[in-house]
């Protein structure tokens, strides 16, 4: 399980942000004394923190520069000023990515999803039962067959792979194409989902997208 | 000043002075001095009058000369003290003083009201800042929170940070100071993040967003940019047919710029509308017939482009589409520079 400690001050932001975590599978810390961040920081071993800028008692673009003397812990920065200055400055000061507030929450929860695989990068293969999941040439394997998805359809399958077992929305898979510049419309969700049901019935695999009828789809195990 | 001017001017001494003459003339006959006395008193008379008519015109014709010279060539009037000679006469030193004086409360005046704007602008910045933390709390809750309502509630709330942004970046756009920072970047992130903002009412009106050749960079401030395609786009969603309604958005890379067009096939604009769409609070037929246009959205978006050095032009035809381009200055010395670094 990873670990998401939370620096805001807005306690009804962080709260929902603390739910809207959990529900997505992450254990998360929301922060109370903002004069002992890096202590805890130092204690609790996140494995991300979000990070605001505006902040009781220090400054959050400061508390970054600090952060990151002591760590490696990614880092994104989650605050309401949009300027291309402080978010700038907060790159260069070594935040890995810098998001406006008010987000898409679908949005912010695919960036943390990017960030964390970006730092525990492992060339370990991904693995769907026995298919071998490979992205960058958009195959799945077994040690028989080999079959090419589009990138579309690589998109959908990974994230229903990400969340295995749970119900994903047509919202979010949605969410997740349009951040990859595929602005697809709904027919074409619906198309492709089919296209890829059948590509994995011919290796085998029927029937492991179900579809809930008014809530989503969900890949099982 | 000329000559005949002066002795316009001067009319009044001069009448008085040949009234003086006369007496004195009167005088002396009146005690019969003799002839060569009364010619001998008389030239020191008319030749110092003439004297000192001649110095006085010579120094005011000087100073006024030079003065008129430097106003009219003088972009701001307002800075002719800086450039006056010190007058020898006593009415040019009271002019200069008091124009001294009169600049100095007037630039106090000036600085009060910038000051006093300055003031409004960082609290309006602050304020909306402050207000953006409810509307990302409320975008939570409804994420956690499924309902059937939540689709609705959503738009709204876009609509609520859309008109945020709007007074944000017209605050920023009619701000004298440099609040934006050009660099490198690349326009398929910028209009991915458009894309997103407007995902949910894109696909609930069934508007096709075709966006392709994108992939490249360009000299700007990519959050100004964001809210410059974000309105354009908002605007095509706007007037956007009920049927096989799309947007296009196409980049195109010429010799010396970087040409971005965003193309809609919806209701246009009416041929006498459109070379005011630019203009503030002008909210043209489409505008009025819709009632929750404002007018300031092109408005804005013009000015941030001024600010930029991007050009901004606008395309249409009544009932048939609505194409806005932005063009990009490729920057040379960048170029220059990008290119030493590559090879």
């Amino acid at each position: 399980m990873q670990k998401i400690k939370i620096i805001e001050d807005d306690l009804s932001i962080a709260s929902e942000l603390k739910e809207m975590l959990e529900n997505a599978g992450y254990i998360v810390d929301i922060t109370e004394d903002f004069s002992t961040v890096l202590e805890q920081l130092k204690k609790q071993k996140p494995s991300l923190i979000l990070l605001d800028i505006n902040l009781p008692k220090i400054n959050g673009e400061i508390l970054l520069q600090q952060i990151r003397k002591e760590m490696n812990t990614p880092i994104i920065m989650v605050t309401s000023k949009n300027s291309e200055v402080d978010e700038v400055l907060s790159m260069s000061y070594g935040a890995d990515d810098y998001i406006t507030k008010p987000y898409n929450p679908t949005i912010l929860l695919l960036r943390i999803g990017a960030v964390l695989k970006r730092s525990n990068r492992t060339d370990k293969p991904q693995f769907y039962r026995d298919l071998e999941v490979i992205p960058q040439k958009g195959i799945l394997k077994t040690e028989k067959i080999e079959i090419v998805l589009t990138k579309n359809e690589m998109i959908i399958f990974l994230h229903l792979l990400q969340n295995i077992n749970k119900i994903v929305t047509r919202d979010e898979l949605m969410t997740d194409l349009w951040n990859n510049s595929e602005y697809i419309n709904d027919n074409a969700l619906t198309v492709n989902i089919s296209r890829l049901r059948s590509k994995l019935k011919v290796i085998g695999y029927q029937d492991v997208i179900e579809t809930r009828k008014g809530q989503g789809y969900i890949l099982y195990e | 000043m000329n000559k005949k001017e002066y002795l316009k001017d001067k009319s009044w001494l001069l009448a008085i002075k040949i009234v003086a003459y006369i007496i004195i003339l009167l005088i002396l006959l009146a005690f019969k001095v003799n002839k060569e006395a009364t010619l001998a008193i008389s030239l020191v008379y008319i030749v110092g009058m003439m004297i000192e008519l001649a110095i006085d015109y010579y120094r005011k014709k000087t100073f006024y000369n030079n003065f008129k010279e430097k106003l009219e060539k003088l972009d701001q009037k307002y800075l002719i003290t800086e450039l006056l000679d010190d007058p020898s006469f006593v009415e040019g030193k009271i002019l200069t003083n008091s124009l001294y004086e009169i600049n100095k409360s007037m630039i106090e005046k000036i600085n009060e009201y910038k000051i006093k704007t300055q003031d409004f602008k960082e609290y309006v910045e602050l304020w909306i800042h402050e207000v953006k933390l409810p509307v990302s709390s409320l975008t939570l809750m409804l994420h956690n929170r499924k309902s059937e309502e939540n689709k609705k509630l959503q738009e709204q709330l876009a609509r609520l940070d859309n008109y945020l942004e709007q007074i944000l970046y017209y605050v920023r756009s009619e701000n004298a100071e440099k609040d934006y920072l050009i660099t490198s970047i690349n326009l398929a992130k910028v209009i991915s993040n458009v894309a997103l903002k407007n995902k949910d009412i894109l696909l609930e009106k069934k508007i096709n967003l075709m966006v392709s050749d994108v992939n490249i960079d360009v000299l700007t401030d990519s959050k100004w940019l964001e809210f410059i395609i974000n309105q354009i786009i908002d605007n095509s969603i706007k007037y956007s047919k009920e049927k096989n309604a799309y947007i296009k958005i196409v980049a195109k890379e010429e010799d010396d710029r970087v040409d971005l067009a965003i193309y809609d096939n919806g209701i246009g604009i009416k041929k006498e509308d459109l070379p005011r769409v630019f203009e503030k609070t002008y909210t043209g037929t489409n505008g009025r017939s819709s009632k929750n246009s404002t007018g300031m959205g092109l408005y804005i978006v013009k000015k941030l482009c001024e600010r930029l050095n991007h050009k901004i032009s606008i395309k249409s035809v009544e009932k048939e589409f609505t194409c806005v381009k932005i063009s990009f200055i490729k920057n040379n010395y960048y170029q220059i520079v990008k290119e030493r670094g590559e090879g």
